[in-house]
């Protein structure tokens, strides 16, 4: 990043103050990165971004007005400024009154480490992975008819300024690797989506193991068509993987638990929230579920120390002990409920403004160990992950539809489900887990919420858990 | 800025001389260095937007941004990346790495060339009070909210764009091309409480075009009829009147399945049904770039093809994929101007209208369901077109060919082909859809569809 654009952004925050904006910050980002795209074999493209630009946002007359750019010069800043400034002046007679949260100004920088720095990671080596994972794809011996592969890198740059005082640069590093497969046996297919992530290096991609999970996959899969016997019908003891668990609570708490969806803010989007402002304390789920929403992990995907109103991020806890325990604020929506901002506003990039988001979303461990809990259960199905997926838009009728899934027979799994399908309001799901086994799995996402959409890095997970729910 | 000719031969409002004069650098430099082929697409775009909710305006935003796309090939080594400083060493330090990276690149096999210009180009409508619209969004905002509180809502949400862009491409293959465009998106959701709500969208390339307060006045009737839903039905065969707005959500779905790229990635539906039939006799599904006043309308493709109508679905009967020349050589056939270098897209997907009033939609259903809005659309097996969505905002059983109660909770869970093939009777009143989940353009009229599954949870 360059000193001269920052100066430009500590130049447009005192511009608008001068000029009556009541609070005023500038987001300067720079972002390099590569990607390449590996269609059944096939490189079909490949390529390397960068890009700078500056988001701002402005208070005046209790409005609040955004705008931003990537002509990083001082004339194009003012005039673009200027024609955002007369349009949030005009909208101020029906304008929001936005007040905001009081928070400590900081001065602040940090970055995420990298043992392999992207940067320095030749195009041979990030190709060679991916063409690696392919071979493993086809040799796993699962009559696979489609691949994609899609792997992506990159460092963004961040400087935040704001008229309060605050000045926070971050360096957070990302990597991330998509695919998508179809499995044929006779006249049946299957697929299977999914991706691995992280804040940091090169040097994760090996921690994955893909070139060993992607092919285990594959077989399941194949098996899963072959073998696989019909869900059993009615109340059924479910148990699911980590990568389950963390849709479940990434779509039926986290959502449901955004202040800005509470308050309205979001209702022509990504829609409202079956929870009100006044339910914290309302129990939800059973005493035993407790689910965190933590930023502070370094080197999980939705990873951040300061959010994007340069507020310091910590772990919050959703649904403590089965009951509503906080939300997800930003400094508007904490101002609304009389509190400080948790920290939880971030924009996908330069260009839009900043929304509550999720960061890493996840259930605590229990006590259960993984075997134990299977052990225990004596006829259920046990999700191992999942394809389709929705939750209407207030967060309480939810469907998961399993990918591969095995039948729970006298506490041990035996033969392949297929498709079998969950499809449970939200208080009937948490408030029926009845078993948390130990060790959590994190998997990455990326969220979609605001206009336009705002696709966010983040991480959603847990422990293999129960409960019980009806099944088709 | 001096007023260019196109190949037509009619004068446009061009780029500003700098990003011109960048662009034709750019390509000098790429070709010296050794790409065989090169496509630059140069834009710059202004864009407002103002967010409401609650009935108050809580953001307005600003953009304006200019980039040059590139796309290089080197002996069948595709690079794409941009170029948004123009300076000359921004150029010079892109030239080297884009060369040095294609260097360290397979071949691709499926890149098979870019069509050889120069092209003539029809014109569209341009609006020029689209840009200078910012300061009317208020106003705009205030009727509509006004509207649909005068019709019984107690609260609105939603957004208004607008867009204004400049752009000039440039090819190794002969093709010169300028365009200007405008467009309009606005999206109002009304409630009555939270339970009963009514959405609404509109998109157009001409501003005149969005009647704002009727729209809103829509979306709070909606609300106003939707108010106490009870748990609705669930089951095998449903009759479902579809308003234009979610059957978009579907189209979508299989415009984006027409795309060769998505047929050979393993996301789409359609593959290997050309000649088949995927649809009811009724549906003829065209891509027609050219609609005047369309939102995704161009006169040309990604690599200055002309656009013209392509017809993808007649009568039933799959008839093409979409195709740039790369996916079209492999296909054994012509470029159908759906450049998207790497993956052809459509620009408006439009339903061929039939003859029935939505009124006469729904007096056609005995029993069945009328869906205003659809939301969380996703697929368990894209080849094979499973999926389920969900109804949102205001829900009606239709009972004796006429609304009755207002219900939620409910889910459709079924198969594109299933949806294509059980379209029935398809309306005459098309609206042109851009929304939240309808990234694209899709122009549509209301749709009766038979044979639908609903599922709900049971606990």
């Amino acid at each position: 990043m360059q000193e001269a654009d920052n100066g430009l952004a500590d130049f447009i925050v005192s511009h608008l103050t001068k000029k009556g904006a009541t609070y005023a910050e500038a987001r300067l980002e720079t972002y390099s990165g590569d990607g390449f795209l590996l269609k059944n074999g096939v490189m079909d493209a490949a390529g390397f971004e960068t890009t700078t630009g500056m988001g701002v946002r402005y208070v005046i007359n209790g409005t609040l007005g955004f705008f931003d750019i990537n002509m990083m010069e001082k004339d194009s800043v003012i005039r673009t400024a200027d024609a955002s400034f007369t349009m949030t002046n005009s909208a101020f007679k029906i304008g929001d009154k936005v007040k905001m949260s009081e928070e400590k100004a900081v001065k602040k920088k940090y970055e995420v480490k990298e043992k392999r720095k992207l940067a320095d990671v030749d195009a041979d080596e990030k190709i060679g992975y991916v063409i690696g994972l392919d071979k493993a794809l086809i040799e796993s011996g699962a009559d696979v008819t489609t691949r994609y592969l899609s792997y992506n890198d990159g460092m963004k740059e961040k400087y935040f300024v704001n008229s309060e005082g605050s000045e926070i640069t971050a360096r957070i590093p990302r990597v991330d690797l998509f695919y998508l497969f179809t499995v044929k046996e006779g006249n049946q297919t299957v697929q299977r989506t999914h991706s691995a992530a992280a804040a940091g290096g090169f040097e994760f991609t090996k921690s994955w193991k893909l070139e060993e999970e992607i092919p285990r996959e594959a077989k399941a899969l194949k098996r899963n068509m072959k073998e696989g016997v019909k869900a059993p019908a009615g109340m059924t003891d479910i148990v699911v993987a980590p990568e389950v668990t963390g849709i479940m609570a990434h779509e039926s708490v986290g959502h449901p638990y955004e202040a800005d969806r509470i308050l309205g803010r979001e209702g022509a989007q990504a829609g409202e929230s079956f929870v009100t402002k006044d339910m914290i304390g309302t129990r939800i789920g059973s005493e035993i579920v407790t689910v965190v929403d933590d930023p502070t992990m370094e080197n999980a995907f939705g990873h951040f120390l300061f959010d994007d109103e340069g507020v310091p991020s910590r772990r919050k806890f959703l649904m403590k002990e089965g009951m509503i325990n906080e939300f997800l604020q930003n400094r508007e929506t904490a101002a609304e409920f009389g509190i400080k901002s948790n920290g939880s506003s971030r924009a996908s990039m330069y260009g839009v403004e900043a929304i509550l988001r999720m960061s890493n979303t996840f259930v605590l461990p229990g006590k259960w160990k993984e075997d134990e809990l299977i052990r225990d259960t004596k006829h259920g199905v046990y999700f191992k992950n999942f394809m389709e997926w929705n939750i209407d838009d207030l967060r309480l009728n939810q469907r998961y539809v399993a990918s591969e899934a095995y039948l729970i027979e006298n506490g041990e799994l035996t033969r392949p489900v297929k498709n079998p399908v969950i499809e449970v309001n939200t208080p009937a799901l948490w408030g029926s887990i009845n078993a948390i086994a130990d060790r959590i799995e994190l998997h990455p996402g990326n969220c979609g919420k605001g206009e336009p959409m705002q696709g966010i890095p983040v991480t959603m997970g847990g422990p293999t858990l129960r409960f019980r729910a009806p099944m088709r | 800025m001096v007023p260019k000719k196109t190949k037509s031969g009619s004068k446009r409002v061009i780029p500003s001389d700098n990003i011109i004069s960048t662009t034709e650098k750019l390509m000098r430099r790429l070709l010296e260095a050794g790409a065989n082929d090169v496509v630059l697409n140069a834009a710059t775009i202004f864009a407002q937007q103002t967010k409401f909710a609650n009935n108050k305006i809580v953001k307005t935003g600003t953009s304006e941004s200019q980039h040059i796309s590139v796309f290089s090939v080197w002996t069948k080594r595709v690079v794409e990346t941009s170029l948004k400083e123009f300076t000359d060493s921004h150029i010079d330090e892109l030239v080297n790495k884009a060369s040095k990276f294609a260097a360290h690149l397979p071949q691709s096999n499926s890149y098979d060339g870019i069509s050889d210009g120069p092209f003539g180009y029809k014109e569209l409508p341009y609006d020029k009070t689209i840009k200078l619209s910012g300061e009317k969004h208020a106003d705009i905002t205030e009727g509509a909210v006004n509207a649909a509180l005068e019709e019984g809502a107690k609260r609105c949400s939603g957004i208004l764009e607008t867009h204004d862009w400049k752009s000039f491409l440039l090819t190794s293959h002969s093709v010169e091309a300028q365009d200007q465009g405008s467009s309009v998106y606005f999206s109002l959701r009304a409630f009555v409480d939270k339970e009963a709500s009514g959405h609404k969208v509109a998109a157009s390339r001409r501003m005149a075009d969005v009647k704002f307060d009727d729209l809103a006045r829509t979306a709070a009737g909606f609300a106003v009829d939707a108010v106490n839903p009870k748990p609705g039905p669930m089951g095998t065969g449903f009759d479902i009147v579809f308003e234009p707005f979610p059957f978009a959500i579907l189209l979508e779905h299989a415009g984006s399945s027409a795309s060769a790229f998505d047929v050979d990635a393993g996301v789409s539906f359609l593959q290997g049904k050309i000649g088949k039939q995927v649809g009811s006799s009724k549906v003829t599904l065209a891509d027609d770039p050219l609609v005047p006043v369309g939102y995704g309308s161009t006169t040309y493709d990604s690599e200055g093809v002309p656009t013209g109508r392509t017809e993808i679905i007649k009568d039933g009967k799959l008839m093409t994929y979409l195709h740039n020349t790369s996916t079209a050589k492999r296909y054994k056939t012509k470029t159908t101007a759906n450049a998207g270098l790497i993956s052809p897209h459509h620009w408006n997907l439009v339903l061929e209208p039939g003859k029935k009033s939505r009124e006469e939609l729904i007096s056609q259903v005995r029993d069945g369901i009328y869906v205003t809005n659809l939301w969380y659309t996703r697929f368990q097996n894209y080849v094979t077109g499973d999926f389920s969505t969900i109804p949102r905002d205001a829900i009606f059983l239709i009972k004796n060919g006429k609304l009755s109660s207002s219900v939620k909770g409910i889910r459709i869970t079924s198969n594109m082909l299933d949806i294509l093939k059980g379209i029935d009777s398809v309306g005459k009143e098309s609206e042109n859809i851009h929304a939240w989940e309808v990234d694209s353009s899709v122009i549509t009229p209301p749709v009766l569809v038979k044979g639908v599954n609903i599922t709900k949870p049971t606990a």
